[in-house]
């Protein structure tokens, strides 16, 4: 954030000032210790809920044949056996240690198995998120700029539909239109960015469309208001108005500018949630990633696969949340971030 | 334990295949394509895999760790070739071993290994190797291991196995087939790597390299330059990619991601695929069977079972839901494997009336019909149920995950289930003693009589004197009303125009479930297609 | 599920736009035309779908949804006797679609309304009390939002078996949190207003300033936000049914239907088509009530 002239005066120094000063600091200690009890507790509740499903992973690897002293023994070597407790204990001793554990079903570290899908996970979500992001700047402008004009309605209407569609019947649809029919694009498959950059951005595009579709619906739509409001509402507006300084102008450096820090808010609170869109989307484009093998893992039992990926994204989720407290706390001066944050 | 049965999940997972290839047989319109002249070397392939079956290998492609066994039979085929080959109409090509005898009454098996042959990290390939793999298949924790009563393994001569069982076993090549001692890995590659990076890099002597491997997703390789057979493989490249099902596939080969799909079943995307790519129909070998259990009531009472017979009619299930692409059955075997038999004499017919009067005299009747997760299947199991409502009897149906499936067997206390029973070879693969041995987890039948049937026809080296006792084992099963029949089923290969091969462009018989590809005999002419 | 709700409503954005904007009579007639228009075009496609899905197999007489005859699998829409034809195992799809409206409505409605009891109740209570009560709320509500709904879903549906019953619980993991979120926000926003800061100064109960002062003040928050949330709720029991783990079969749903389509949608793609056309009006209705009646509530 640069002071330049019309952006509330004075916003930079409040935003150092606060940033350094005490109550922004104690704000964000107590969010960095509140994160603990939450890991710990979505972990948990995962451990839980895997534990009551019917079956184990010994039974599952070595199939209904095996004779009861096999699957004991697979048991013991797995540590089935042993008490939920020190199960739990042991699974989180690693955790904190960066140890993930070993897949169940496959043998593998669960560091390799994320080492080599998370990439492509982060990469189709971080995809999805710019390209999002992009296209709803764009067009939120372009619809503020004349509100309740024809831009403005074209893209209330894109952007409506964008929220009313499921990912599961996008999907299809944008492989029958951009693969199929065109062929702009692979209908399955995924090539790595070390390989091919321009076939490894053709290859996410598709997957990429069918998560941020409705991810830019929402955002166009946020933003579009933020604008609009500022634009009517705010002072230094009116004020830069008067003064003579160009509508577009207003409208991109002004408006747009401070109406970004509601978009940001959205953008991390978003960011942890969409794990069940991408267990749908990667397998229906044969994506590698996480999403394509957790159902499978469940099915599996493979505990601890599925509470490495569960851990993963909490942990985005948590760390997406507290910097959108952070930065909400930070840029609005109207709260009692004190409370309002904690 | 007599009857080989396989890791439950490959079974299962089978069962998921065998269903979900639900139609083929017409559109098979271009077989025409093996024609005689030489096929053009070079070129790559993108095989396309099911991910809920044979696009899954989470474990990796070490034939002694690897839990989806057969399921992966394509990768492992191409990776490590095989000792014996099922080539078309069922003859037996020697691969890297090149001769078999029985001896000794069935109980002892001598295997001729082909010798001159190199792993490709250029150790030594011979009986010494052989005798290594399958000790060590023998010994694993996995279930998808051999289950011979294995007395000794020994290598009498660099290039001789000798194989000494405690019972004497006819089906022991057709067991061979397809299960983890047809694949001979690097024993030097073993020990070297350690046995969790082998299975991410695994090393054998067979037409393709390995070049990279994601588990479960992608699967890269390359032709074997020192391949023992000249001129083969064809192809320079071969990667194998899981995709989420038949559509997924369909649409991949339309929009050019793919040139070969393996096992599509929808029926209504065969008359599809047939328009734009050669649509390669399998030959039948593992008939649908609905297993009843006998254990547990209703069905530990015969008029119940009987009442079953009565009233279930395949005919409009195979027309309307299967396109009328398989052959009827009475019995648990088919087309494309040994012992047909589409006829059983005393096998109870259709007939409503008596259903209805069985079920009156019952005092009404309450089925609970399950079957595995998956499209085909449960439509199959919504007819039964319209079917037998009309009979009077009240049916509740349930389609299970995977792993639900296998604790509702466990649990023993399962009713009726839509499955699939047979194999090439009935004692070899998901072969009926899989779904009718009282050994098996995976059967609702606890008889003696029909266990003894089974034993000596396993036991028998002669093949006629074998098919004879299971003609036998088939009819007393209708006599006891243990379960009936409905078509033989086989799942079909999907190529574009160009790609020629055994499996691709001219049928194979399948051991479990779908027929193994000789990927060293494929090749694709770009300019046909 | 949508920030604007997450951010604190100011006092001014309580106002109608009219109000800082006034305008010409005219053209605040014809606005307020279409302003009822915006309400009552979404309001009539719900009642007409949900009622036909509720009542019209009441009076008048559809095929059952199950138990087709295999006779007559695969019929083309518009068939004698089947408007939209019959599915690959001869039941009737218009029948499928009526009673699988019934599950995505149920389940959506009850989705919500739980959260709103539910999520409501903690997210006021959070936001009034604060302090030791806020924080255990807040970090409990943080757990059930970072906790992936998709793996109790699978969970539940594996463990106790697929049913509408247990879809709605699964659900409902999602549906409290976020609402509980909405609530407490809205809540904390109303705690630093001059006629609360009366009504504790006169001494009124705290129950009291819960059920005078904040519930009719965050009511239309919520309700908005609870119909873009009912609209979120019926894509993903759709996306439960996708992933075989709501409704049990042979019984129907908009999801199932959606995804057992696709498996032969090159073959036969008006087994998607269909599901697919009420499912997205559906929710894009909910989405057009919600933002007018937000609009018309001047609700952020």
């Amino acid at each position: 954030m640069t002071a330049e002239a019309g952006v509330r005066p004075g916003a930079r120094t409040q935003f150092a000032r606060r940033a350094v000063g005490s109550p922004g600091v104690r704000v964000a200690g107590r969010r960095l210790l509140a994160v603990i009890p939450v890991l710990w507790g979505v972990t948990f509740l995962t451990f839980i809920v895997m534990n009551m499903l019917p079956g184990d992973a010994a039974q599952e690897l070595l199939g209904a044949n095996a004779t009861p002293a096999e699957v004991h023994q697979l048991e013991i070597q797995l540590h089935l056996n042993e008490p939920f407790w020190v199960r739990y204990g042991n699974w989180f001793g690693g955790l904190l240690k960066g140890d993930l554990g070993t897949s169940l079903s496959g043998g593998q570290p669960v560091t390799t198995i994320l080492g080599q899908r998370l990439p492509v996970t982060a990469e189709l979500l971080l995809y999805a998120f710019v390209a999002s992001v992009v296209f709803a700047v764009g067009l939120a402008v372009l619809a503020a700029r004349r509100p309740n004009g024809i831009g403005d309605r074209i893209s209330m209407a894109v952007s409506m539909m964008g929220l009313s569609i499921a990912p599961y019947v996008l999907a299809p649809v944008l492989v029958y239109l951009f693969a199929i029919k065109v062929g702009w694009f692979p209908a399955i498959g995924y090539t790595p960015l070390t390989q091919n950059p321009v076939e490894n951005i053709k290859s996410l595009t598709l997957p990429a469309a069918s998560i941020g579709f409705p991810l830019f619906a929402v955002y166009t739509r946020l933003l579009r208001a933020d604008i609009v409001e500022q634009m009517q509402r705010e002072d230094y507006i009116v004020t830069a108005r008067a003064k003579g300084v160009p509508p577009w102008r207003i409208l991109i450096r002004h408006a747009l500018r401070n109406s970004l820090f509601g978009l940001i808010t959205l953008v991390g609170l978003n960011f942890g949630t969409l794990i069940g869109a991408v267990a749908i989307i990667e397998p229906i484009f044969s994506l590698p990633g996480v999403g394509a093998i957790l159902i499978e893992s469940i099915n599996n039992r493979d505990l601890p696969v599925v509470e490495g990926i569960v851990v993963i994204f909490a942990v985005i989720t948590v760390a997406a949340n507290l910097l959108a407290d952070l930065l909400y706390v930070a840029l609005d001066p109207r709260i009692r971030y004190e409370r309002a944050a904690v | 334990m007599r009857f080989r049965l396989k890791s439950m999940r490959t079974v299962c997972l089978g069962l998921a295949a065998i269903v979900i290839a639900a139609c083929s047989s017409s559109s098979s319109s271009t077989p025409g394509n093996n024609t005689s002249a030489a096929p053009a070397s070079g070129g790559s392939l993108t095989v396309l895999e099911w991910s809920g079956f044979a696009g899954d290998w989470p474990a990796g492609l070490d034939p002694a760790t690897n839990t989806n066994g057969a399921a992966d039979q394509s990768q492992m085929d191409a990776i490590y070739g095989e000792l014996f080959e099922l080539g078309p109409r069922g003859v037996i090509i020697p691969d890297l071993a090149t001769g078999y005898a029985f001896s000794n009454g069935g109980k002892t098996i001598t295997i001729d290994i082909r010798q001159g042959v190199k792993f490709t990290d250029g150790t030594p390939f011979n009986a010494a190797a052989v005798v290594w793999n399958i000790k060590r298949d023998l010994a694993s924790s996995c279930t998808c291991k051999p289950v011979w009563l294995v007395k000794s393994v020994t290598a009498t001569s660099p290039s001789t196995v000798q194989v000494n069982l405690l019972v004497p076993d006819g089906a022991f090549i057709n067991q061979i087939f397809d299960s983890t001692a047809d694949w001979i890995a690097s024993p030097a590659a073993v020990q070297k790597m350690g046995e969790k990076a082998f299975a991410l890099k695994p090393v054998g002597a067979g037409p393709f390299v390995v070049v990279s491997d994601t588990p479960s997703s992608v699967l890269v390789l390359k032709k074997n330059p020192g391949y023992w057979q000249k001129g083969r493989p064809y192809l320079d490249s071969l990667t194998f990619k899981a995709v989420g099902g038949d559509e997924a596939a369909y649409e991949a080969l339309l929009a050019g991601n793919g040139q070969v799909y393996e096992d599509m079943s929808t029926p209504a995307l065969l008359k599809q695929a047939a328009q734009h790519f050669n649509v390669e129909n399998q030959l039948s070998t593992s008939p649908y069977d609905l297993q009843l259990n006998t254990l547990t009531p209703p069905f530990s009472n015969v008029k119940a079972r009987q009442a079953i017979y009565a009233a279930t009619n395949f005919a409009p299930i195979l027309q309307h839901i299967f396109s009328n692409l398989y052959p009827m059955t009475e019995g648990f075997t088919g087309p494309g494997g040994i012992c047909y038999q589409p006829t059983v004499p005393g096998y109870p017919s259709y007939n409503l009336a008596l259903a209805k009067s069985l079920v009156r005299q019952l005092g009404g009747l309450t089925v609970n019909l399950g079957t595995i997760q998956n499209l085909v299947a449960q439509y199959t199991t919504e007819a039964l149920q319209t079917e037998w409502q009309q009979a009077g009897i009240k049916v509740t149906i349930s389609s299970y995950p995977l792993a639900s499936l296998i604790a509702q067997f466990t649990g023993k206390k399962w009713q009726a289930m839509v499955q699939t029973a047979g194999s090439y070879d009935p004692a070899a693969g998901v072969g009926v003693g899989f779904r009718f041995s009282s050994l098996s987890p995976f059967s609702g039948v606890h008889d003696p009589h029909l266990d003894g049937l089974l034993n000596q026809a396993a036991a028998t080296v002669d093949q006629s004197q074998r098919c004879q006792f299971y003609n036998q084992a088939a009819q007393y099963i209708a006599q006891k009303y243990y379960g009936p029949f409905y078509f033989a089923f086989a799942p079909a290969n999907i190529a574009v125009r160009g790609v020629t091969g055994p499996g691709l462009s001219q049928p194979l018989p399948a051991v479990v479930v779908t027929p193994t590809i000789l990927w060293e005999d494929v090749s694709y002419n770009k300019a046909a297609s | 599920m949508s920030a604007p709700l997450f951010r604190p409503a100011g006092p001014q954005t309580l106002l109608p736009p009219e109000v800082t904007a006034p305008k010409r009579a005219r053209t605040r007639r014809a606005e307020n035309w279409t302003h009822d228009l915006k309400i009552t075009i979404p309001l009539g496609l719900l009642i007409l779908i949900a009622g036909a899905c509720f009542l019209w197999p009441l009076v008048y007489p559809v095929p059952k949804p199950t138990g087709g005859s295999i006779l007559d699998a695969g019929l083309p829409p518009f068939s004698p006797g089947h408007l939209f034809g019959t599915d690959a195992v001869g039941n009737d799809i218009f029948s499928r679609i009526l009673y699988g409206g019934r599950v995505s409505f149920e389940v959506g409605v009850s989705v919500t309304a739980i959260g709103l009891v539910i999520g409501g109740l903690f997210g006021v209570i959070a936001g009034y009390l604060g302090g030791i009560t806020d924080a255990v709320i807040s970090r409990v509500l943080d757990v059930l939002i970072a906790f992936p709904a998709l793996v109790l879903a699978l969970a539940i549906a594996e463990g106790l078996g697929p049913s509408e019953l247990h879809v709605i619980w699964a659900l409902s993991f999602f549906g409290i949190p976020a609402v509980g979120r909405v609530a407490r926000a809205a809540t904390l926003a109303l705690r630093e207003q001059t006629f609360m800061l009366a009504a504790r100064l006169a001494g009124t109960p705290r129950w009291r300033v819960v059920l005078r002062h904040i519930l009719p003040n965050i009511m239309p928050q919520l309700m908005t936000f609870s119909l873009l949330g009912i609209g979120v709720i019926i894509i993903l029991e759709g996306a439960l049914s996708y992933l075989g783990l709501g409704i049990p079969p042979p019984n129907p749903s908009w999801g199932s239907m959606i995804a057992n389509g696709q498996q032969t949608l090159s073959s036969q793609p008006e087994l998607v088509l269909i599901p697919s056309a009420f499912l997205f009006v559906t929710v894009l209705s909910l989405n057009l009530l919600g933002d007018a009646l937000r609009e018309r509530w001047g609700v952020r």
